[in-house]
């Protein structure tokens, strides 16, 4: 039984389909990243697999449950890392860890014991009394990834976790998802980042212009044999090479601005 | 010489082109969904109201202005000048629902100048009812005594326009100001502390003209002579002053009491001119601290363990009380009941003593027309955090249940201060009274509740619990909260006035306690329903309150 099945997910927003058939299956204890250009439909699929977003036609599976029937049992078993953060602003970080944990069904002991580990782990116990509104941009990643995996998620979602992540976060962030791989969680990523991507995933999909246009393991991508791919390329090909192949590259990058002389 | 540069006073007339243009096209972009055509369909019914409220009590004072300048005692029109003063610096601050305070920090990051700043932030909201309503009735004196006395025109002009640039001025100083004393603990906590030895202060009065019995009518003789001469030495006074000064042709005292307006302006202008110069040069009034010391495993809060509430449901309930312990806006809500009700009623020897009974319902009511913001708009201060809510296995049953349990947490310590203080100013409250108060409260709450549930799913905006003026929830939220509230008052007074003409305060009770079992069963009926809602309008949600 696959972590994440979706078949001919769709999503319209009047005229324009931001998301068209998109049929992913991702096997538990994957580490999976699912690319695309900006527009082409990563967060709104992430956002109708987390239940932010109702989709317009198809069906979507989470460890075996589907999402239109029993979308509560689903939220108890994955971690969410929407787009906007979802933090509590005017909590302090520890507030809204322990905040989090009770809201996942924890009890008031262990809530407080796995904020003070996150909290250390994340090394974000330096400041107890700051509150979140006034977090640096990583440090409030950090929480957010920290409230995401408290309760012990089997399936982890992440919404450009890197974004605006200098690289000391960055680490910390990246030695968190490896334990929770580590664990046998499945992770299913979206990011522009494609050197993390390839550093870290294990299987990645490509989204353009709403549909999935390629989908395998590194491997199989950069020898160009994946499904929905059509590119033939001689020996390995880099993840970089890959992706600009599959959704075109810059088309104006030799164009001249008027002003800039 | 860097920082005189940095305040450079000059304007520019093309930023401010630049800003107009702005709020323009985000008002006809915003027209592209539903909701927000309502809500501009709301502000022009607010608009509306505004301009009845503006018209008919400019005429009205109007009225009253030709009276006094046609009896030619031009000194009683103080009293229209202080009542008008009183509006405009009191209003803003007692009903800050329907006000809006600009976000300076989106501004701040373009090139612009301290006198191009100065300028929005002093016209921002220009049109608020306050300023609106001010400058409406401003006019209607100014014809008023124009009509009875054209020899004024050119004294009434200048010393009513004069008066209003005193009061836009204020009214934006003292705005800021409470907006940066409320911005941290630490300020918020020292205003607390002033405003307990004002109330303090102001019960000793009573015993202190008990103590010293013998002096008692002298200070009665003489208290009213010097509030009558500190008056003359203010604005309002003043300005009427040299009116009167005008009109029996002693056009130097009219003169000096002009430019003592001009020099109170001139005062206010400067206050208001420390804080936004301030803000101009980047002020951060966060509450991050400055020591920084390492959290210990065992310092962890385990979070509050609440008698019959458990789990999700005491973690929403103690965040939601975080959240108003921090917000120096709601804070200050907590004691503006028992001042309304000190002012309305005049203290201990007030004009309306002799009513104090009523003190309780009517503060009461008042309490819930201040929990406006939070309530019919309760995921508003969430922000991001809504997409916390929709992707936890926590029913929006149960989020919105607890909000509410806060918020009637919020009301009872108001109603508790507001008791306290008609306990300790007039007399304790009758049973009757006390009994007619909960009854009502059994039904307008869960009216209220229920309406606010509804709006703040089908109607959010995001709003900021920290800075003062930025919690105005969606226009059509306000005019239907109003509408709301006006019913459920209504039907409160009208129990009461039925209950008084049979001379028995219980009737009114009875009756509200048998309005408030539809009232409780609407309330859970919907708050079953609240789930099915959040699914359809969870797009809408997420969209609106995770706007930067």
């Amino acid at each position: 039984m696959d972590a994440i099945v979706t078949t001919g997910l769709t999503r319209r927003f009047g005229d324009f389909t931001a998301v068209e058939e998109v049929n992913l299956s991702v096997a538990p204890g994957q580490f999976y990243g699912f690319l695309g250009p900006n527009g082409a439909g990563k967060s709104t699929t992430i956002k109708m697999l987390t239940g932010l977003l109702a989709p317009t036609a198809g069906s979507m599976q989470i460890l075996g449950l589907d999402l239109s029937t029993h979308l509560v049992e689903v939220k108890r078993q994955i971690g969410v890392v929407p787009e906007g953060m979802a933090l509590f602003g005017r909590l302090t970080g520890s507030e809204f860890l322990n905040f989090a944990g009770r809201m996942y069904g924890l009890d008031r002991d262990t809530a407080a014991h796995r904020t003070a580990e996150l909290l250390d782990f994340m090394e974000l116990s330096a400041q107890p009394k700051t509150l979140v509104t006034d977090y640096s941009h990583g440090m409030q990643k950090k929480l957010a990834m920290a409230a995401a995996v408290i309760h012990g998620p089997k399936v982890l979602f992440l919404d450009e976790p890197f974004e605006g992540v200098d690289a000391v976060a960055s680490g910390t962030l990246k030695a968190m998802l490896q334990r929770m791989i580590a664990r046998g969680v499945t992770i299913f990523l979206t990011s522009h980042v494609l050197e993390i991507v390839e550093r870290l995933c294990s299987h990645v999909g490509i989204i353009n212009k709403g549909r999935l246009v390629a989908q395998g393991s590194l491997d199989e991508l950069r020898s160009g044999v994946t499904a929905g791919s059509a590119i033939a390329h001689e020996g390995k090909m880099t993840l970089e090479e890959f992706f600009l192949q599959t959704v075109g590259g810059p088309r104006n990058a030799t164009q001249e601005l008027s002003w800039l002389g | 010489m860097a920082r005189l540069a940095m305040i450079s006073p000059s304007v520019s007339t093309g930023q401010l082109r630049a800003v107009v243009v702005l709020r323009l096209r985000l008002l006809v972009n915003s027209l592209r969904s539903v909701r927000h055509r309502l809500n501009l369909v709301s502000r022009a019914l607010g608009a509306l109201l505004v301009l009845g409220a503006g018209v008919g009590g400019g005429f009205a004072l109007a009225m009253v202005a030709w009276e006094i300048t046609k009896s030619g005692k031009l000194e009683w029109l103080a009293i229209i000048f202080w009542a008008l003063f009183f509006f405009w610096q009191l209003f803003p601050i007692m009903a800050s629902a329907f006000n809006e305070n600009l976000d300076a920090s989106g501004l701040l990051r373009f090139p612009l100048s301290y006198g191009t700043y100065f300028l929005v932030r002093l016209l921002y909201g220009a049109l608020d009812i306050a300023t609106a309503l001010g400058l409406s009735w401003s006019l209607g004196i100014l014809i008023g005594i124009i009509s009875a006395n054209v020899r004024l025109s050119l004294w009434a002009a200048l010393s009513i326009a004069l008066f209003t640039m005193f009061n836009v001025l204020l009214g934006r100083a003292i705005f800021v100001w409470i907006e940066h004393w409320l911005s941290t603990r630490r300020s918020r906590e020292i205003m607390g502390v002033v405003f307990f030895l004002v109330v303090i202060g102001f019960q000793l009065v009573g015993p202190l003209l008990g103590r010293y019995g013998d002096h008692t009518s002298r200070l009665q003789v003489h208290v009213p002579a010097i509030l009558l001469w500190v008056q003359q030495k203010l604005p309002p006074g003043l300005t009427s002053a040299a009116l009167a000064g005008a009109s029996q042709q002693r056009y130097a005292g009219a003169a000096l009491s002009l430019m003592l307006v001009g020099a109170f302006s001139a005062a206010a202008f400067w206050l208001l001119h420390l804080r936004l110069r301030d803000q101009y040069r980047g002020e951060n009034v966060s509450e991050g601290e400055k020591r920084r010391t390492r959290i210990a495993t065992s310092a962890v809060n385990r979070g509050w363990g609440l008698p019959g509430i458990r789990g999700p449901l005491a973690a929403i309930y103690e965040k939601e009380i975080r959240y108003f312990s921090r917000s120096g806006p709601l804070l200050f809500t907590l004691i503006m009941p028992l001042v309304v009700v000190l002012v309305v009623w005049g203290g201990r020897r007030g004009i309306l003593t002799h009513q104090a009974g009523f003190a309780l319902p009517v503060g009461a009511a008042y309490c819930l027309l201040l929990l406006t913001n939070i309530v019919y708009n309760s995921f508003g201060a969430d922000g991001g955090g809504i997409q916390f809510f929709l992707t936890s296995p926590v029913s929006f049953r149960k989020v919105a249940g607890a909000k509410n349990l806060a918020q009637l947490t919020v009301l009872t310590l108001d109603i508790f201060i507001l008791w306290v203080g008609i306990r300790v100013v007039y007399q304790p409250p009758g049973f009757a009274v006390i009994a007619l108060t909960f009854a009502w409260y059994l039904f307008a709450v869960p009216l209220n509740l229920a309406v606010g549930n509804l709006l703040s799913v089908y109607s959010p905006k995001r709003i900021d619990y920290a800075t003062f003026g930025r919690q105005r929830p969606a226009e059509s939220t306000i005019i239907l909260s109003l509408l709301v509230q006006m019913g459920s008052i209504g039907v409160g007074a009208l129990c009461i006035f039925i209950s008084r003409l049979y001379s028995n305060l219980w009737i009114a009770t009875l009756t509200l306690l048998g309005l408030a079992v539809p009232a409780l069963a609407g309330y859970f009926i919907l708050l079953s329903r609240l789930d099915r809602i959040v699914m359809q309008r969870r797009e809408v949600l997420a969209t609106e309150l995770c706007k930067a």
